[in-house]
């Protein structure tokens, strides 16, 4: 029997590195990277045929549920596709509360962020302050919406609630305070030598593979190219407010890290403005049952990076077609480029550094090769394949 | 780091100590929904809209009878808004972890309430 | 054999108090660890959580033992009761309740460096023996670990003995209260040295490079279960006291007897800061890659240790 020269090391579906479950299959020569073979579709969930089975308004709440942290940034898409199908502009204190609750979403989404790169790297106090500091971010959201994460706030039309007058000041000191600990991250990233020898160098993506491989939001920008929904394609209010649109040079892991931080206390200065310059209006107004029959693509910034939504309606009060394009699968090409020639003990930073969430990623679609042909299941192939417990 | 490691030694923990410390629930909360049965109509637009099936109506008009199916429930809160008589409230119970399935069904009678 | 000696070895200090003592340490390391990170650490097993670790212990004994089938049955049945018993023998050298250990012989520091070795061995036929990738993985870089740290850490510990001109741990100890300073003052390049490598034996952040739980789910120890898991839990909690111990009287002047005060009672006032040492310095860095740690060590530590031999040789600190 002879023995191999390189060992193959399966990451997950279980696997501490990974939080959610993807099949990644490492051939590793002694310690260094030599392939990568990415297997997908663990949490494929029927998500896109579930659409076409509920009215819209119910469709909100299973867009919502696409992910648990980026659950705002596709209600949003959601709502702004059907939106244009129906040809209504929501009223203008609307989008600001659109803007201040994606903000929000975006500061702990990137602290929670934080905290996993630095468990993976080893660095456990970190995770632990990160996630501490977090808490009183989902406070506030809880305050405001009534729920920790799928906060329900978007309708068709609007946002069900308002956010009355005297959250302002809550909303404000935890600002400040969360500001004060995210200036503390940065210091800590910039000077803790051991994390900064675990991430310097590490998963560099060069801006031309960057660009080639399609990576999407703060991967993309810190490998030094500067582009942004929010910015590109001004949605909800982001048209009205200025703000920076942060990239880094080294498309490393510490730079991931950087961008995101700084995205963070960029945020923080979005939601102050928006505070300060909220209209005073209705928050939503009525919109029709039946949507008439059209296409629309909707992109949003998520968290995570570019985010589209496509609806085909065909004029009944359920959709026709409906598409995802969650970030992490357009992030999942570049990690062949960073992992080959890495160092095992890099693996679970570089996967972590995309930010990845396998929920919001998996599609499933069929591909003949040989035949050039693209399809779809309909309901009752799925449900041949898959025992289905209720309609 | 140094520095910040040090000083967290001397302040409280920032663990709530649940269940001995109960978790407190802000205002607007969305907890499990309760139906006021003095205020319903029978309309079945809440059973429409649930995004799930967690809501049944059995029988019609003034009489009828509101299954809620806790175990099905999203805690959306669409059944609150899309009511005409406001019967529904999102209450602040969110202890609602149990064994049993069965036993997670509300059946709201005009009399009173079975679980 | 007099009854006297049994109940020493076995009891007191010996077997079942030194058990006590490792599941005691354990707790206050996780402790301190969790304060250091905000939070409470163990709160529910007896007061304050005093009876965690020999809950987690009693609880392990009592899971199902799983064994892979492509293992070696000898060394994977073997190698944890082995890291359980190596601790033990070493913490009979060194002196805990009495002025010197149980067995004190000329030239046990030697001793214990050999078992130091064993111990490392031990966990590289662990991990060997479970032929599942993650412990080959975990039990390669354990043994490259060892031969970073090995030899700064034997350069560290003989600083102490060439001040003091034995190669007896108990002596040491002794010469450091005979002598009226410690070798922390004597010598603290050595002692840095020698707290930088215990990180490395005992695979504390930045060194638990084998078993790095984000990358290779355990490392060396991912196939055990049940009561060999139990063992190694132990054994590791063992190691905590005698890398404690061997620190406190090699350069803290070890347990002796101050007035009225008994031996046993500057032991733990002596050890527990260095515990709490390890568990601040568990809190606050990063895992290293163990190529980082390698040539760390190689081109730093190692001259540092030198440094500090030359400097004894120079008369300072003697």
């Amino acid at each position: 029997m002879g023995y191999a020269s390189t060992i193959k090391v399966p990451f997950g579906p279980q696997h501490p590195a990974l939080k959610e479950p993807e099949n990644f299959i490492f051939e590793v020569d002694g310690d260094i990277v030599v392939n990568v073979t990415p297997r997908l579709g663990y949490v494929h969930r029927g998500i896109e045929k579930g659409f076409e089975r509920r009215t819209y308004v119910q469709n909100l709440y299973l867009a919502e549920r696409i992910c648990g942290i980026c659950s705002h940034a596709h209600t949003t898409c959601y709502v702004q596709a059907v939106e244009e199908l129906l040809n209504v502009d929501p009223p203008p204190r609307a989008k600001y509360i659109r803007t201040i609750i994606a903000e929000l979403e975006r500061l702990h989404s990137h602290s929670l962020w934080v905290g996993v790169a630095a468990h993976e790297a080893g660095f456990d106090t970190l995770f632990m302050y990160t996630w501490r500091d977090r808490e009183e971010v989902m406070d506030l959201l809880e305050a405001i919406s009534g729920n920790r994460v799928h906060y329900a706030m978007n309708t068709l039309g609007g946002v069900r609630r308002d956010m009355p007058a005297d959250t302002f000041q809550t909303v404000k000191k935890c600002m400040d305070s969360f500001e004060k600990r995210v200036k503390e991250y940065l210091h800590i990233m910039k000077t803790e030598q051991t994390f900064l020898k675990r991430t310097t160098g590490v998963g560099v993506l060069k801006p031309e593979d960057a660009i080639t491989t399609s990576a999407v939001g703060p991967n993309l920008r810190a490998s030094g190219i500067k582009e942004d929904v929010r910015a590109d394609e001004p949605y909800a209010a982001y048209g009205e407010i200025p703000f920076h649109v942060i990239t880094a040079g080294g498309g490393d892991v510490l730079s991931r890290a950087l961008v995101r931080s700084e995205e963070m206390l960029e945020s923080i200065s979005i939601i102050r403005y928006a505070l300060d310059h909220i209209p005073e209006g209705p928050t939503r107004i009525r919109v029709p049952v039946a949507v008439p029959a059209g296409e629309a693509v909707s992109r949003v910034e998520a968290p995570r990076g570019e985010l589209i939504h496509y609806a085909k309606s065909n004029g009944t009060s359920k959709p026709e077609r409906y598409k995802v394009r969650a970030p992490t699968l357009a992030n999942i090409p570049s990690l062949a480029k960073t992992l080959i020639g890495s160092h095992l003990a890099d693996v679970p930073l570089v996967l972590a550094g995309i930010d990845p969430c396998f929920s919001c990623m998996d599609r499933m679609v069929f591909v003949d090769q040989n035949k050039d042909k693209q399809w779809i299941w309909s309901m009752e192939e799925l449900k041949r394949h898959v025992k289905v417990e209720r309609d | 780091m140094v520095k910040e490691a040090f000083e967290q030694l001397f302040r409280k923990s920032a663990t709530t100590k649940y269940p001995l410390q109960k978790a407190t629930t802000p205002a607007g909360f969305r907890g499990r929904p309760v139906w006021d049965m003095k205020k319903c109509i029978g309309c079945s637009l809440c059973q429409n809209i649930c995004p799930s099936g967690a809501i049944e109506l059995v029988g019609k008009g003034m009489e009828c009878e509101i299954k809620y199916f806790l175990d099905r429930c999203l805690f959306c809160s669409q059944c609150t808004e899309v009511c005409p008589k406001a019967a529904i409230t999102m209450s602040s119970e969110f202890e609602l972890a149990g064994f049993d399935r069965s036993k997670m069904l509300y059946w709201y009678k005009r009399s009173g309430v079975i679980i | 054999m007099s009854a006297i000696e049994v109940v020493e070895i076995l009891v007191y200090p010996g077997l079942l108090f030194l058990l006590v003592l490792a599941f005691f340490y354990e707790w206050i390391d996780r402790k301190f660890f969790a304060r250091v990170q905000n939070r409470v650490g163990p709160r529910f097993a007896g007061p304050a959580g005093l009876f965690q670790p020999l809950a987690d212990f009693l609880k392990l004994i009592s899971k199902e033992d799983i064994v892979p089938l492509a293992c070696d049955k000898l060394l994977f049945d073997s190698t944890p009761i082995f890291y359980f018993a190596l601790p033990l023998t070493a913490l009979f050298l060194v002196p805990i309740a009495t002025q010197s250990g149980l067995v004190a012989f000329e030239g046990d520091l030697i001793f214990m460096m050999f078992i130091f070795a064993l111990i490392v061995v031990t966990v590289f036929l662990a991990g060997w023996s479970s032929m599942s990738r993650f412990s080959i993985i975990g039990a390669v870089r354990a043994a490259l670990q060892m031969l970073s740290y090995e030899i700064p850490l034997g350069l560290a510990m003989i600083g102490p003995a060439l001040a003091a001109g034995s190669l007896s741990i108990s002596t040491i100890a002794q010469w450091q209260s005979s002598h009226g300073s410690w070798g922390l003052w004597l010598q603290p390049i050595g002692f840095g040295t020698a707290i930088v490598c215990m990180l490395a034996e005992l695979e504390l952040v930045p060194f638990d490079i084998p078993e790095a739980d984000t990358e290779i789910v355990a490392g060396w120890r991912t196939e055990f279960s049940g009561r060999k898991l139990a063992l190694f839990k132990v054994g590791r909690d063992l190691e905590l006291v005698l890398a404690s111990a061997l620190i406190t009287s090699l350069f803290l002047g070890g347990a002796q007897q101050v007035g009225i005060i008994p031996p046993i009672v500057m032991f733990l006032v002596k050890t527990i800061p260095v515990i709490l040492l390890f568990s601040f310095l568990r809190g606050i860095f990063a895992r290293l890659r163990i190529d980082q740690m390698t040539s760390g060590m190689w081109k730093y530590l190692l001259p540092i240790a030198i440094l500090q031999l030359l400097l004894i040789l120079f008369g300072i600190g003697k």
